[in-house]
């Protein structure tokens, strides 16, 4: 493959062309309630090309058809040349890589039968129906993936990687009259069907929260000490801040360059956060980008002093910055852009008790059933929450929703404890048209002063 | 093309078969911060077979098919259903019966200007929007994007269905960031054909009046108020109705609305209609992705609750006839997916109001906020119908006119109980994704501020 998609370079009349080729065959199982929603297996392939003429536009070419690599290298260079930039496009130096990498496969899923995938989904979700009756409805599914990729660009780089994913997650829907009540458990991992034996715990406990949740009031609306354990911690970085920290955001745009200028104090000393796309074992870990670049870990933020930014070798170039490895694409159908891999809040000190110590009434935030920014402005769905009563943990409460600003909440981080973890997750990110990327997130437990819970309004609701 | 594909399968599954095939071209033009920066073209073709065999069904995609012929040639077409078969193998016992021929409605899905547009014609568009919504202090990023595609659909019963289909694109979004204040104001066109010179003009007013309006920023208000929400602001208020009126929530048992057809739910002004036959509209199809005739359906009318959505298989298990909504992608199995949502009396409003935003609403809030985008929606319980979720853009109205833009709120509540009383309806009706509806005033939203 890479001899075919060198000579296909060979053939282009741009400056610089890169090709990708993908080739990928998954298997998803679905279960809904006690009943098997689907079994599938897929196969899908197809080639990406971006060509970049003097004086031109980025030209890009997506196709299925794998015969149309050679009239398609031509069709790129000729969408170059049609959009016309000045000033120039221009690429931050990269120096080329050849690698052939095979990711530890972990049991390659390849060689399991669906009807094997299929068991152990169905025990999986047994777990989940049989923690009580008012479970009544669950959703669990099991998606694997094995790609072929294959990268080669003008500058002389030639990758192939094989690359595995695994997904399993259950939701578990709890009801009682009119009350309806979910637990997640979401499992992402860059392994095989070894690394997803032996789970059953993690979707009994979802189940159980659903149930318990039932009984759980509703948060009272208002402004709080927050703690966030470090899933949700790790999902706050990565929207409220980590989008920001995307180099296409502010490379061409002077207002926003000002407002991300490196040195810029974001928050206390002792906020420490970086992206780590190089970090053993993880799912947003590659070796090399989208565009060749290989990974690494990148200072974002260093004692609350804004240190870097991620970068694709465009952004890179414009900012008279360096490449850091977080070009990506989720698919050959996509080009590359600046995104995220492994983000994290890095280790602080102390235990979660020293947090809650001297908090009189705050919320402990837990989990997340999902989060969106709109830069400044965050907003994120706690999976449950429980009060804190006087520095001890107290009642379990639901509709957990924290709002906020970014500046202000990141400044209000007033205490980072030391239990790191990494959330190895199954979904991803979305940005761009371009989602699910597998990323992960990772923190300790971190405690913000105040914050904005949504919920209840204590001055009226409407319901 | 499929036919071959259906007539291996007649021979090796026992209960029929039915297949998608779809190739589609897509050419796409982005400005990035004001700057013509990529131009770009996408190729797929791909094809999802589903086979009942043994009482059981299964399906499979590939996109290993070769460009000019569609499919089945044989080193595809058998392995492909070698694991549709597998795949059924291991599924549940479903009574599923693929649906004989049908007379198709006569739908406009292919409009030729659309088709024909040069690079040169879609980048024309982009400038010309470029030039008109620039200005000092703000950047500006927009990308059009063309669609052709073709589809055949056809079963082991005897239906079968082909047709073109052209859609567009447009979205432009301006950013204005002043110190730490980061303000995104964006609209987009979406239609099966290019846009008139009046649909772009509407698309620059929409963006403009929008940012003059936020260019102020004041103290959002607090407690049980009124609310207008735009079309474009009403998501969070109709993905909970919207989700509850598929058959497959019904089945699931989390519907909230499944025994209540027949009863008046909503307010009487409420109306929702699924219309796939809408002219111009990229949703719009003869058919549906499993050969079930697109027709128009109400599914709520003057408040009281119709009817469901159906899919085949949810048909089959609810034991019902499916509606026509059947979607599916080259991947995985179909699903009941709506097409055009119209959301009654919308548009038809009486009211005088200018070409303010909400639709003459305005005048009737003494104090509260007009919402044009929310932060998080489709998170956490939706179905539920409670909502919670930070303004993305908002503005505080105060003696019936608009004062300026509201930060750090976050808006409240729950739809159902909001939908019981509606306050009125805009004259501002307007397609928003494949959603048409009016500014909505509604009363009691609790709004809560930082």
């Amino acid at each position: 493959m890479i001899d075919r998609l060198t000579a296909a370079l060979g053939r282009s009349r741009a400056d610089y062309t890169e090709i990708r080729v993908e080739r990928s065959w998954s298997t998803a199982v679905t279960f809904r309630g006690r009943r098997l929603e689907s079994a599938t297996a897929s196969e899908d392939q197809g080639g990406f090309v971006r060509a970049l003429t003097a004086g031109g536009g980025w030209g890009v070419a997506s196709f299925t058809s794998l015969d149309r690599l050679e009239a398609m290298v031509a069709r790129a260079v000729e969408l170059s040349r049609a959009v016309r930039v000045t000033p120039p496009i221009r690429l931050a130096d990269v120096a080329p890589h050849r690698a052939e990498a095979i990711l530890d496969l972990d049991g390659d899923v390849r060689g399991v039968p669906i009807a094997e995938k299929k068991r152990l989904l169905e025990a999986y979700n047994g777990e989940l129906l049989a923690v009580s009756d008012r479970v009544v409805d669950t959703l669990a599914s099991y998606r694997d993936e094995v790609s072929d990729y294959w990268y080669v660009n003008s500058e002389g780089s030639a990758l192939h990687e094989l690359r595995p994913e695994v997904t399993l997650s259950g939701t578990a829907v709890a009801r009682r009259d009119g009350t309806i009540e979910k637990g997640l458990e979401s499992i992402g991992l860059r392994r095989g069907w070894s690394s997803v034996q032996d789970k059953a715990v993690g979707f009994r406990e979802a189940a159980e929260r659903a149930v318990q949740l039932l009984d759980a009031p509703m948060v009272t609306g208002g402004a709080y000490p927050v703690i966030l354990d470090p899933e949700l911690a790790g999902v706050f970085i990565h929207e409220a801040f980590g989008h920001l920290s995307e180099a296409d955001f502010v490379y061409e745009n002077p207002q926003a360059r000002e407002m991300m200028t490196l040195g810029r104090r974001f928050g206390k000393p002792g906020l420490n956060v970086g992206d780590n796309g190089a970090a053993p074992g993880l799912r947003g870990t590659l070796p090399f980008d989208d565009e060749g670049t290989p990974t690494q870990d990148t200072p974002l933020i260093k004692e609350g002093i804004l240190v870097g930014r991620l970068h694709s070798r465009e952004t890179a170039a414009t900012m008279g910055e360096r490449a850091t490895g977080n070009a990506r694409a989720i698919s050959f159908r996509h080009p590359p852009i600046v995104r995220m891999t492994n983000t994290y809040i890095a280790n602080g000190r102390g235990s979660f008790e020293d947090l809650i110590r001297d908090v009189k009434l705050g919320v402990y935030a837990c989990g997340a059933f999902g989060g969106q920014t709109l830069l400044e402005n965050f907003s994120f769905t706690a999976a449950y929450g429980r009060m804190i009563r006087d520095g001890q943990l107290a009642e379990l409460v639901k509709d957990v929703v924290l709002a906020g600003n970014l500046f202000q909440t990141l400044d209000r981080i007033d205490h980072i404890a030391g239990d790191f973890r990494w959330n190895q997750m199954g979904g991803g990110c979305g940005k761009g048209g371009q989602a699910p990327l597998p990323v992960t997130e990772g923190a300790p437990h971190v405690r913000i002063e105040e914050a904005l819970v949504g919920g209840d309004v204590p001055s009226g609701s409407a319901t | 093309m499929i036919e071959r594909l259906l007539e291996r399968a007649r021979r090796r599954a026992d209960g029929g078969a039915d297949a998608l095939w779809r190739r589609g071209e897509r050419t796409s033009v982005a400005f990035e911060w004001g700057r013509l920066k990529a131009a770009g073209v996408a190729e797929e073709a791909g094809v999802n077979v589903r086979v009942r065999h043994r009482g059981r069904v299964g399906v499979a995609g590939t996109t290993a098919v070769a460009e000019t012929t569609g499919v089945a040639t044989d080193d595809v077409g058998a392995p492909l259903l070698d694991r549709a078969l597998a795949s059924a193998a291991l599924g549940e016992e479903l009574d599923l019966a693929f649906p004989a021929q049908a007379p198709l409605p006569a739908v406009a899905t292919f409009f030729d200007p659309a088709a024909d547009a040069s690079l040169d014609d879609l980048i024309g568009i982009g400038r010309s929007l470029l030039e008109q919504l620039e200005r000092e202090g703000c950047r500006v990023n927009v990308t059009i994007e063309r669609e052709a595609a073709e589809t055949r659909v056809a079963n082991t019963a005897g239906a079968a269905g082909a047709y073109r289909s052209t859609a567009i694109g447009v979205s432009a979004e301006l950013w204005r960031i002043a110190g730490d204040d980061v303000l995104a104001i964006g609209d987009t066109y979406e239609g099966a054909d290019l846009p008139s010179d009046d649909a772009l003009a509407a698309l620059v007013r929409s963006v403009n009046l929008r940012l003059e309006h936020a260019l102020r920023v004041v103290a959002p208000p607090e407690g049980a108020l009124p609310v207008i929400f735009t079309p474009l602001g009403l998501s969070a208020l109709m993905l909970p109705v919207t989700q509850a009126l598929s058959g497959k929530a019904v089945l699931q048992g989390i519907s909230p609305l499944a025994a209540r057809v027949g009863e008046p739910v909503f307010d009487r002004r409420f109306s929702l209609t699924d219309d796939p036959l809408l002219v111009g509209r990229a949703a719009s199809r003869p058919l549906d992705d499993e050969c079930v005739p697109s027709r128009t359906m109400c599914l709520v009318e003057r408040g009281v609750v119709q009817q469901f959505i159906y899919d085949l298989e949810t048909a089959t298990r609810a034991r019902t006839h499916s509606t026509g909504h059947g979607q599916r992608s080259v991947f995985g199995k179909p699903v009941p997916g709506y097409t055009n949502i119209v959301l009654g009396d919308a548009g038809r409003g009486t009211r005088d109001g200018g070409d303010d935003l909400g639709g003459g609403l305005l005048r009737d809030v003494k104090d509260g906020l007009l919402v044009d985008e929310l932060i998080g929606v489709g998170q956490g319980n939706v179905i539920g119908g409670a909502f919670s979720h930070p303004v993305a853009l908002a503005y505080r109205v105060e003696r019936g006119t608009i004062s300026g833009r509201v930060k750090d709120a976050a808006v409240a509540g729950n739809a159902y109980d909001l939908w019981k009383r509606v306050g009125d309806f805009g004259n501002d009706g307007r397609w928003a994704g494949a959603r048409y509806t009016a500014s909505v005033l509604l009363d009691g939203v609790s709004v809560a501020r930082r």
